[in-house]
């Protein structure tokens, strides 16, 4: 491979691009780096997983610190939720060795596409459940009030403070194990699921998930990277313009995702997941037709 | 509920600085690369010729771009493990016992998983 600045320039955009869009909806971004380093630089697919897992961890970090910094990570619940998620990475890297990958993707197909739906159809109640101070006003599940598992942040926007209580602790720890797995197993979906617990099960306002996500992709993250780097598969001269990339794309990701109306954000999110959905399963009927 | 002005205080330094530093790292890198134009092979045991001390010696000695973006990566990978490990202290600090139990969790479940990797399980 030859190192040129056309190389280093078109890198360094892609992961702007992707960097951006991660932090504005709190997913890492392979699905974006991983394709690029394989259909346009034809690097080999090891290296690409490998570059776009660092590549999540400087999304994480640059996004993480901005939403951390404004109060819009929840710390508490990424903490409880990181529990799940990371022993659902170890899971799924063992399970690997024993399930059809196929199959698999089959189900987190399916399970995606339930999830676009539920985040489409309920795009506008974000918006009216913030105005209405509805999310304060849940009935916490006794894990969340054991754990004191509630929060505020200021939302730009709606130019007001939104208070929330977190209820539905053992179904979101539950998907967050699976997020946990389809990292490990297949090595995307993990931030898209852990969004759409939050959102969808736990009561806890679509930015401040976004913000929690991007807090927590980061550790699964390190853990597959410091495999991958030890395995000498982190092409340091690749991953440079990368992480710079992501890094740059998710510090402005970061200063628009407040501003936006929670119901774009939706919308946005709805179609990824559609997208991932349609992708995933394509591959797995493919896979299994052999 | 507590305020948790320390956790958040923590965490956030060490976020913001494992990203500025690794970043600084990396243009320096890119821009060393650039400078030479090379050309760079892509297979697994070249990446870890690199891994050897006397090699990263001589890298930072000679601005070799290889081992400063390796230096930079391996900043960026460990700055999450990191702050994992200060939210543990934070926590210590704040008297939250129930999110130390939680966080250490987290911690051991991630050096299991490097564990169960380095005997050949995944």
């Amino acid at each position: 491979m030859d190192y040129s600045f056309g190389f280093v320039a078109t890198l360094f955009g892609a992961a702007c691009v992707a960097g951006f869009l991660g932090a504005l909806l709190g997913v890492g971004g392979g699905i974006f780096i991983v394709p690029t380093l394989v259909l346009w630089f034809h690097l080999p697919m090891k290296i690409a997983i490998a570059a776009s897992a660092v590549s999540v961890i400087a999304t994480s970090n640059a996004g993480g610190s901005s939403y951390v910094e404004h109060r819009i990570t929840n710390l508490r619940v990424s903490m409880f939720l990181e529990m799940f998620t990371t022993f659902g990475a170890l899971s799924g890297a063992v399970l690997a060795l024993y399930l059809n990958e196929h199959v698999i993707q089959l189900v987190f197909a399916a399970m995606l596409a339930y999830m676009a739906w539920a985040a489409f159809s309920t795009r506008n109640l974000d918006d009216e459940r913030i105005a209405s101070g509805a999310y304060a006003n849940a009935t916490p599940d006794r894990i969340s009030k054991w754990l004191d598992l509630r929060g505020s942040y200021h939302d730009e926007a709606a130019k007001r403070d939104v208070d929330y209580v977190v209820s539905g602790a053992p179904i979101g720890a539950g998907i967050s194990y699976v997020a946990g797995i389809a990292s490990g197993l297949l090595g995307v979906g993990g931030g898209v699921l852990k969004v759409s617990a939050m959102n969808g099960y736990m009561n806890i306002p679509m930015k401040a998930a976004v913000g929690t996500s991007k807090l927590m992709i980061g550790v699964t993250a390190a853990v597959s990277s410091m495999l991958f780097f030890v395995a000498g598969l982190v092409h340091f001269i690749v991953v440079g313009p990368v992480a710079v990339g992501t890094t740059a794309g998710a510090t402005a990701g970061t200063l628009v995702m407040n501003r936006l109306e929670s119901r774009w954000l939706k919308w946005i999110f709805a179609a990824l997941m559609a997208y991932l959905a349609f992708e995933m399963g394509r591959s797995g009927i493919r896979g299994a037709r052999g | 509920m507590k305020t948790q002005d320390n956790v958040y205080r923590v965490v956030h330094r060490v976020l913001h600085g494992g990203m500025i530093a690794s970043t600084v790292l990396f243009v320096i890198g890119i821009g060393a690369a650039l400078r030479r134009r090379q050309h760079v092979p892509l297979d697994a045991a070249w990446i870890r010729g690199h891994y050897r001390l006397s090699s990263i010696g001589h890298g930072i000695v000679t601005m070799d771009a290889t081992t400063i973006m390796m230096i930079a990566t391996a900043l960026m990978i460990l700055t999450p493990a990191a702050r994992v490990l200060v939210s543990i202290w934070a926590f210590w600090v704040d008297r939250d016992r129930k999110f130390v139990v939680v966080t250490s969790i987290v911690a051991l479940i991630m050096m299991a998983t490097l564990v169960l990797a380095g005997a050949g399980l995944t």
